[in-house]
């Protein structure tokens, strides 16, 4: 055996472990990898290795036109490429200084919030897989899938929606789009109740995140966390609130934060009942927007040849996973100068070396799953 | 931890697993979500689909204009077309137009900006084949002439009924004010 090997005080060898977790491990969405170095159980440090899903979508958007650039945001965060059609969309028309017509921005809310939760479904669901409980993944699918069938009637596609266009949106919402919305909320408001019959309420689930991995409100900050991650913490931020956009102000909605209720505050139950919260107040938003729906042209008059005037600007939107910015220059040309993306799985990954000090490689994987953390939008 | 917490959490634990099992048991009696597919199913699975999804893209020739407005908005040039004059004729033909499906990302950018809507997004999605050649749809297989609108607005009677079906597809589809015109007229 190595002589030089680090001797612990009840005699025996007990070595440094070094894990590799992932790329392929089924519990890290999408390409992720940790390398992990336990002691037993335990681990001493998780150090997030990003990268494996790097497509340089920044870098594409220097080459193609402003137009044409849409599609490519659908794939900054597949899960919800709403938001980032969006938030590119409201970047350049901030540049340009186009009015986006109010039929256009109930169509886009609506999408969004559609969008929202489908995301939320996907987070929660697969958190549920990721610490042993099946059932509620194949349940959050099934509704997932009335979304998806939804966007496919909005939009034509199911995944990479392309529906948000500069100055509004690409297709109107149709009448009858309009009253299956409203039955699928009617179907899915006493599914979220069942669904916290199955999972939320779930003794063995309350008592496996109960405690685990907990933010404090100054790591939150320092870390710079975003989203229902920053919520789960006990701050009400929300850029839909604080910084409105769209149409937002005339909404009433709530922000849940978290509130320690089984556990301690910030616990990463904390974080998983914030989304459960918010896909209610999701279909809130929806039924009002479908209720103010206005009448009128979808989107307002923009030339193909779209030239923004030089300048640069930000603009940002509140995604399922946190504050999703675009920062977008232009040189007056056919094609953006610069884009550069800002997502919150990137922050939240970062936290993780942190938090994961001490605590068990099972426990991990809920720490992981908690934050939502989803690997295209790390990477880009 | 007291025997009574100790028993509370058991109590606790046994009934949040069977009031999962009474959901999950009532779903047995339910309808299925899923369907078999390729098999037994009714109609085609095409037919199924909303009338503005975003399948395999084609173009009718007949009354493509040439205008090359679709190759140039494709953000991935997935389409190319080659035009020449025939110098006996003065005609200028279609030596090929062909569309990568292996490139194409579904966008629908090329549908939207074409005048005539000669090319559009069909409902159909199934497009395996063995090698990445046979993913390259060309419609065009020997030089034919482009199409012309007639400038007093009457159409070619045999061409009728493409150029509305084309229309059509530019008003539901493509124009984004077709729903909000439709609702108030």
């Amino acid at each position: 055996m190595n002589e030089t090997a680090p001797v612990q005080s009840q005699g025996f060898y007990a070595e440094e472990m070094t894990i590799s977790v992932g790329p392929q491990h089924p519990s890290t969405h999408g390409v992720l990898r940790f390398v992990v170095k336990t002691d037993g159980e335990v681990i001493n440090e998780a150090i997030p290795d990003v990268g494996y899903l790097h497509r340089s979508i920044e870098k594409i958007g220097e080459k193609v036109t402003w137009h044409g650039y849409v599609p490519y945001t659908d794939r900054a965060d597949y899960l919800a490429a709403m938001f980032a059609n969006q938030v590119f969309c409201m970047a350049a028309e901030k540049l340009a200084g186009t009015e986006v017509t109010r039929r256009g921005e109930f169509c886009r809310v609506i999408a969004c919030e559609l969008n929202r939760i489908a995301s939320h479904l996907i987070s929660v669901g697969t958190f549920g897989q990721d610490i042993g409980a099946m059932t509620p993944f194949v349940h959050a699918l099934r509704e997932r899938e009335t979304i998806n069938n939804l966007m496919e009637e909005i939009c034509g596609a199911r995944l990479t929606y392309n529906y948000i266009r500069i100055g509004g949106v690409g297709y109107d919402i149709l009448p009858e789009t309009c009253t299956r919305i409203t039955e699928f909320l009617d179907h899915f408001e006493p599914i979220v109740d069942e669904f916290n019959r199955l999972l939320s309420n779930n003794k063995i689930f309350i008592e496996r995140l109960a405690g685990v991995a907990v933010i404090s409100k100054e790591d939150a900050f320092s870390y710079n966390l975003v989203g229902p991650n920053l919520r789960g913490c006990g701050i009400k931020w929300d850029i839909r609130r604080d910084i409105p956009y769209s149409v937002y102000p005339e909404l009433e909605f709530e922000v849940p934060v978290g509130t320690g209720q089984v556990g301690t505050l910030g616990d990463s139950y904390d974080r998983y009942w914030v989304r459960i919260r918010e896909l209610q107040e999701s279909c809130k938003i929806l039924r009002q927007c479908l209720k103010m729906f206005p009448k009128g042209p979808a989107i307002a008059k923009v030339p193909r040849k779209f030239k923004p005037p030089v300048g640069e600007c930000y603009a940002r939107v509140e995604a399922p996973r946190g504050d999703m910015g675009f920062y977008v220059v232009s040189d007056g040309s056919e094609y953006p100068y610069r884009v550069r993306i800002r997502t919150g799985s990137f922050t939240a990954m970062s936290i993780i070396d942190k938090l994961s000090k001490g605590i068990m490689v099972a426990d991990l994987i809920a720490l992981i799953g908690s934050l939502d953390v989803d690997a295209p939008e790390i990477d880009r | 931890m007291s025997v009574a917490s100790y028993v509370k959490n058991i109590k606790d634990t046994v009934t949040s697993v069977f009031e999962g099992m009474t959901i999950t048991f009532s779903h047995l009696v339910r309808r299925p979500m899923t369907i078999q597919y390729p098999d037994k199913i009714p109609v085609p699975i095409q037919e199924t689909l909303p009338r503005r999804y975003r399948g395999i893209l084609e173009v009718d020739m007949d009354i493509c204009t040439g205008c090359l407005a679709c190759e140039r908005d494709c953000p991935i040039t997935c389409i190319t077309i080659g035009i020449e004059m025939d110098k006996e004729t003065k005609q200028r033909n279609f030596t090929h137009f062909d569309i990568d499906i292996c490139k194409c990302m579904y966008c629908g950018l090329c549908a939207e900006a074409c005048p005539t809507g000669s090319i559009r997004h069909s409902q159909e999605f199934e497009g395996a084949s063995y090698n990445p050649a046979g993913l390259v749809r060309h419609f065009v297989t020997q030089p034919a002439p482009l199409y012309k609108p007639k400038k007093g607005g009457e159409t070619d009677p045999k061409l009728a009924e493409k150029v509305d079906t084309g229309l059509k597809y530019l008003d539901e589809f493509a124009t984004p004010d077709g729903g909000a015109a439709a609702e108030e007229g």
